[in-house]
This record gives structure tokens, sequence and C-alpha cells, in this order.
């Protein structure tokens, strides 16, 4: 998580983004910057927009109007421009979309060995590494089927790693796991945070975004209608869409 | 009555058409395979100067007899090739070349429908994780789209194979010494045609047969990962 204290280096900046598709307007001028080693959740009903947002930022919509700059590198469909910046963005799925029918440890390397990026050996101790990291290094030579919901998140995740993005998209990485598996890759999220890393999250995970999101983006509609450090977000939502949004989706206790 | 070593000689010659009818299956299948697969890949895009080409192909391919591609091939095909390559040359066009270049044109079409529809059945998650992981697209579907698409087209791939077997018979037409033929000439030679179609079918229904273990091995590999081992 960032340090508030040092002076910031924005590592994704987005102005005036606007997406439609056909008549349907699904971003609406949305404005959001990102600081290096920040963790920002966002969150909100489906359809508002969430996921458009931050498939954006890696083109894998492409955006209508509007500026998008990830680290620098400005997104604006080039073919170089879009190659760089999926390089700086490391993407985790809701579908998880590991490959099947190769290997864990294939899975990771994969993309290492196209990109000559090293000896098979450093690539394979560099997967490793990062499977030890989200704690399955001993399923490594399994293949996806072989793995839960869980096990095979956290393996997407490595493999998104592997690329050593500075920047890393969620899109709703846990709202295709059965419930006993969420915490396992959340918790995998969690040190990702604490240890410096900038993320974008799509999560209805509210106990994950109050524990470590540095702030919160609330969307409805194609718009952002509130951003607010974790705390403020929880306990004294300002714009009345928020309020009922976790009215909605909190137990009662939750909050007051 | 004849005596079984009178054929003996007959038989023989029909092992030399099973070598015929063999490399023409080998060639036609492997060529319709890397044609109809680049051609699967491409009608997936959008762009129309490819879409209405391939689908003008397709719709010859598929709409006209594959003997009358045959006879094109076979009867036009040095004029064409002359007239193309230029007049100072003669290009000869033999039956087997012909055979292989109709067959497997025709079938480039019905193993691209395949494809294609193989394609589209892939979940849209795994070009978005190629995309992401910024895998360069050659590679993409050389390792990690194309051996899903033909887990999901083998046994309509399958098929083709044994269609193509059959329709190597065609060439007997243009003069190639395959199995149907040395059948048909053995047949008339001894005045026992029923004997010699008949052993020819069963070469037939045996190299189909062939074909079950074979694909029951692919299909094995290319599921590899599919499910649960132990499960």
């Amino acid at each position: 998580m960032r340090d508030i204290s040092t002076p910031q280096t924005i590592d994704v900046s987005l102005r005036d983004v606007v997406k439609h598709y056909g008549p349907f307007q699904a971003l609406k001028g949305v404005s959001l910057e990102v600081a290096k080693g920040e963790t920002i959740v966002i969150c909100g009903p489906s359809g508002s927009g969430k996921s458009t947002l931050i498939r954006c930022i890696n083109q894998l919509e492409t955006h209508d109007s509007g500026d998008i700059v990830v680290r620098g590198i400005t997104v604006d469909g080039t073919p170089a421009n879009t190659r760089d910046v999926r390089i700086e963005v490391g993407m985790v799925f809701q579908q998880f979309n590991l490959f099947p029918h190769i290997t864990v440890l294939q899975n990771c390397t994969l993309a290492l060995r196209l990109l000559n990026k090293g000896t098979k050996r450093l690539n394979e101790e560099k997967a490793m590494y990062y499977l030890e990291r989200v704690r399955i290094a001993e399923q490594a030579h399994k293949y996806p089927a072989q793995l839960s919901g869980g096990q095979q998140q956290r393996v997407a995740i490595a493999r998104a790693l592997c690329m050593e993005p500075p920047v890393m998209l969620f899109d709703e990485p846990t709202s295709a796991l059965d419930p006993e598996m969420i915490n396992e890759v959340l918790q995998v999220m969690e040190d990702l945070a604490r240890g410096g890393m900038t993320m974008i999250c799509v999560t209805h995970e509210m106990g994950f975004a109050r524990r470590v999101a540095d702030r919160c983006v609330f969307m409805a509609d194609g718009e952002i209608h509130e951003i607010a450090p974790a705390e403020a977000f929880f306990d004294a939502p300002e714009s009345p869409r928020l309020r009922g949004f976790l009215d909605r989706i909190l137990p009662s206790t939750a909050h007051s | 009555m004849p005596t079984s070593v009178d054929y003996s000689g007959y038989f023989q010659q029909m092992l030399g058409g099973v070598s015929i009818t063999v490399q023409m299956l080998l060639w036609s299948f492997v060529i319709s395979l890397a044609i109809g697969t680049v051609f699967g890949i491409l009608r997936t895009g959008a762009s129309g100067v490819v879409q209405i080409p391939l689908t003008i192909y397709i719709s010859i391919m598929t709409g006209v007899p594959s003997l009358l591609i045959l006879f094109i091939i076979y009867y036009g095909g040095s004029g064409v090739l002359t007239a193309l390559l230029g007049y100072d040359r003669s290009f000869d066009v033999s039956p087997f070349s012909s055979g292989v270049a109709a067959i497997a044109m025709v079938n480039a079409a019905y193993v691209c429908d395949l494809v294609h529809g193989a394609i589209r059945n892939l979940p849209k998650g795994q070009f978005e994780a190629c995309t992401v992981l910024g895998l360069p697209r050659f590679h993409a579907w050389r390792l990690i789209l194309l051996p899903q698409v033909f887990r999901l087209a083998l046994p309509g791939l399958v098929n083709i194979w044994i269609i193509i077997l059959k329709e190597t018979s065609l060439v007997s037409l243009v003069g190639l010494s395959d199995l149907v033929t040395v059948a048909k000439t053995a047949g008339g030679a001894t005045s026992e045609p029923f004997v010699f179609l008949i052993v020819a079918s069963f070469f037939y229904i045996a190299m189909s047969t062939l074909t079950v273990p074979l694909a029951n091995r692919l299909e094995r590999r290319l599921n590899r990962g599919q499910t649960p081992v132990g499960a």
C-alpha cells in the first residue's frame, strides 16, 4: 500500500474516458488517477461499467474518446503503444482463463518463452518463484483442471506476475469461486498490495476493500459517483447512490 | 475354374493400388487441413476483403461435385498454368497431382467450416488471456488456440479423413492406377469383377477401421488436461 507522505508518481491516469456499445453508453466520461503502489477497489452494481473501465486500460476494449495514460504510455490504439501497455499491465479474469492443455508451470513460462525473456531454466525458476508466492508451487506439474477454482485463480495471478508488470488489473477475481476459496485468493492479492504493486480491482469483496484498498471507487451507470479513502467510503459515504448500494450489500451491523 | 495362384499377380497389383490410394489420402488430407485451418482462422476476422473471396471459394467447392473439380484441374490445368506462368514452357498436370489438388481444394472448404465453428466455440477468455499476456499472434494460435480448436474439431476431421479416403477413388477416372482402377482392370481381365471389387471394398474398410485407433490416440493427446486425472 501507498505511503501517503511521499510525492506521488501517477501510474495510471484516465481522463474523460467514453465508451459506447452501439447506442448504449458504457462509460460517460470517467476520470481517475492511480498513484504508483496504490490499491484501488472499484465497486458498483452490475452493468455500471466497472469491467469496461479496466478493460479499456489494457485495450481489451477500445475507448471512443478521452485519454488513458499508463506509466507514461498514451493508450491511443496504435499497435506499438498497445503492445507496450500490455507489457506494463497484468490482468486476472473472473474465469481464470488458464490454458487447459498445458501444465501450471507451462502456463506461467509460456509468455516468457515466446517473448524471449531468458533461458528455459531461468524462466522456470522465475515461474516457480511466483508460484511459491501464491503458495501453489507443489502443483506446478498438474493441469489446470486438476486444481480447485481458488488454486486456478492463484495460478492465474502467478502467470500474470511472471511478466513482472508494475500494474495489475483484477476483474472480479473471486466472483466465480466457491465461498471457501475466496479468502485464499484475497490473501494473495493483499500480499501483493502490501508489496507495493499498483492494483486496480473490480470486486464485491467489501471486507477486502476496507482492509486493503487505499481508495475505493463507486461506479453506477457508467459514471464515477464517489472516490474516497476506504474508511470514509464505508463509514461516511456522501452520494446517495453509494449509501443505497452499501445498505443493500453490507450486513446492517457493518455500518450505521 | 481359376485357382488362387492365377490371382496372386492381380492381388499384388492391388497392393500397388492401395499404396497410391494411401499416398493420395495423406497428401490430400494434409493439404486440405493446412489450407482449411488458415481459411478457418481468416474466416473469424471481420475484414470484408478476405470474407468475400472466401465465401465465394467455399460456395464453389461445396457446391460443385468433386469429380467436376477434378476434371477441370486435370483437363484444364495445364492450359491455365501455361497461360499464367509463360508460353515458353508447357506444364503437364499429372493424374496424381490433379487428384490431390482437387480433393484437397474441395475438402479445405469443409475443414474451413469445421475450424471456424470450433474457433467460435472456444471460450473468449482464451483469446483474451493470450492478448493480455502479449503473446505474439502466430505463436498464440500455434501453441494455445489451435490445439484446443483441433480438440473440438476432431470428430469432424476424422469424418473428413474417411471421406477423403473414399474420394481418392475418383482419380480412377483420370487414369491413375489406384485401388479401384486395379480392381476394375483385374475384374475385367479375369471375368471375375465381383471378387476383385469385393476385395477392394475390404481394403477400404480395413483402412478406415485402422483410423479408429489412430483417432483415439490423437483424441487422448488433444484431451490432455481436460479431465481431472483419477476423476
